[in-house]
């Protein structure tokens, strides 16, 4: 009888730990980006195994999810703030977070061959206020990848609220 | 304040552009932020603490900085002391980074303008009791398809907020209420983001639609209105026939377009783009602009010249244009010497890209089936049989 229930233990143990091992095995594999990741680029490089979508929320739950299908070299362009990320193939992956900071950057463009415009480099919307030498003559709200000219001689950008 | 000189570009930059920290009484605490230097060169900078609320609170332990040419970017940061109490709500603070005047190399290049970056630094104070920020947020569908309704809700007060839900009113433009419906009760922990999500059916005509909603939490409301459109996929390419076809010839490309949309939509044309795998453009044509009638189907004619062109399958964009919106259809022209056959209008094209998850699941099923067997065929038979000897 002892030997029975010996041989008992061992097709239970040997049954789960199959299982435990095979599910482990088909988990999506997440390798990068890691996890708490920081980026001041908007555009992030995944690199998955194993599923075939990639969940992009700005919530825990997922409630709203953005779904991409996953490729080589898969990058995509997220605007600034907290993402949750996980993939899904078989199974769904841990829970990674990333953040993209936002970034004011400000540079100065010669438009054509006599003119120069002031360019939003940065990843946000900004608010520019204008000066003539200590004269303030106003503010421009100046959405990311735009340009406008110069009509002033200083300019102080800042995240737009 | 010193103008500088540039012959070509200048640049500034600053991240985070904002901080945003939740109000603790004495908090004390240093924050980072990084100067970018994307123009490679040596720079000295001021910053200062400007505009804001919270001047008092922060300070800036060095106040002139360096970056030489070989630094992309540098890192810096500065000081917070809050009080023991601020008013509940949102408070606001300033670092303005700006180059030192005269310092900068800039030989060679001729006075311009001075730019500056702000890096702002946001602490909200919870309100007292409890308290929502809420949002509404509607994504447009066509007929018959869900309407999705988002509700973003933070909890900023001081205590967890136990019971949230929403009350929507649909209107249609003419003020008459179409439908009602109540969302599902949730929680949101003190400080939290959650979000209420609700699949309206829009069983109702195209058009423009009004929503409002009662956001209604523990001890208060927030009301909320959006308008959204039903029916925002106005144009919608039906069908495309080529008669007659010989490769190396111009081939007529009769496309068919309905406007589901209940008003006539001019200045439609549709732009055809031909590609290679790896995603060259073989030729790209567009059809004369037209006008379609509300809810009726119009032919769009475009001539595509074959000549040179080889038999093979080819990846095609074709795009419906109109106002500034642009409608796109991937399909596949498989072209051969008699014919011209188009595949994926109407149906899916399928690429063969789950395999790999097919061939897991096969795995998967064969194993568990395998343990199942083994597991009976011993406490089932084998084991009885060696108990009874």
């Amino acid at each position: 009888m002892n030997g029975l229930y010996k041989i008992d233990i061992l097709v239970v143990a040997v049954s789960l730990t199959a299982l435990i091992f095979l599910v482990g095995y088909m988990q999506p594999l997440v390798i990068a980006p890691v996890d708490s990741y920081e980026t001041n680029s908007e555009s992030v490089l995944f690199s998955i195994e194993k599923a075939d979508v990639l969940l992009v929320d700005d919530n825990i739950d997922f409630t709203t999810p953005d779904e991409y299908p996953l490729e080589e070299g898969l990058k995509i362009s997220l605007e600034p703030g907290d993402y949750y990320w996980m993939a899904r193939g078989l199974f769904k992956s841990e829970i990674r977070t990333l953040t993209i900071l936002s970034r004011v950057e400000l540079e100065l463009r010669q438009i054509d061959d006599s003119n120069y415009g002031v360019f939003n480099a940065g990843n946000v919307r900004l608010n520019v206020d204008i000066y003539n030498g200590t004269e303030f003559i106003g503010s421009k709200k100046v959405e990311s990848n735009s340009v406008f000219p110069l009509i002033g001689d200083k300019f102080v950008g800042g995240y737009d609220e | 304040m010193a103008l500088f000189l540039v012959n070509a570009v200048y640049a500034l930059g600053v991240t985070p552009a904002r901080t945003t920290i939740d109000f603790e009484p004495g908090l004390k605490k240093a924050v980072e932020f990084e100067v970018l230097n994307s123009e490679g060169k040596d720079i000295k900078l001021n910053a200062m603490v400007v505009n804001g609320e919270l001047d008092g609170y922060i300070y800036l332990p060095v106040k002139e900085m360096f970056i030489s040419a070989n630094e992309k970017s540098k890192k810096f940061n500065y000081e917070i002391n809050l009080p023991g109490s601020l008013s509940p709500g949102l408070h606001k603070g300033e670092i303005l980074i700006i180059e030192s005047s005269g310092e900068s190399d800039l030989s060679q290049t001729q006075v311009l303008a001075t730019l500056a970056v702000v890096t702002q630094l946001h602490v909200y104070v919870p309100y007292p009791g409890k308290y929502a920020n809420a949002d509404m947020v509607v994504y447009n569908a066509n007929q018959g398809e869900n309407v999705l309704f988002v509700f973003p809700v933070v909890s900023a007060g001081e205590f967890d907020l136990t019971s949230v839900r929403a009350n929507v009113d649909i209107f249609n433009s003419m003020g008459e209420k179409v439908d009602s419906f109540t969302t599902l009760t949730i929680r949101v922990p003190s400080g939290e983001k959650k979000e209420i999500v609700y699949e309206w059916k829009a069983d109702v005509p195209i058009g423009n639609y009004r929503a409002t909603a009662g956001l209604i939490y523990d001890e208060g409301i927030v009301n909320l209105e959006r308008q959204f459109t039903v029916g925002s996929r106005e144009l919608e390419l039906k069908e495309i026939n080529v008669n007659n076809f010989k490769l190396g010839e111009i081939a007529k490309l009769e496309m068919l377009v309905e406007n589901k949309w209940s008003e006539a939509i001019s200045g439609v044309y549709i732009e055809t783009k031909i590609k290679k795998d790896n995603g060259d453009i073989v030729s790209m044509f567009q059809s004369p602009s037209q006008s379609i009638e509300a809810l009726s189907k119009q032919i769009f004619s475009s001539y595509w010249d074959t000549a040179g062109v080889k038999e093979g399958t080819y990846e095609t964009e074709i795009s419906i244009n109109y106002a500034d919106k642009s409608s796109k259809n991937n399909l596949k022209f498989k072209v051969e010497k008699d014919e011209l056959v188009v595949l994926g209008l109407g149906y899916v094209v399928s690429e063969d890209s789950g395999g790999s998850k097919d061939t897991l699941v096969i795995v998967l099923v064969i194993v568990v089936v395998v343990l199942v067997l083994v597991n009976l065929l011993w406490f089932l038979i084998i084991r009885k049989r060696l108990k009874k000897k």
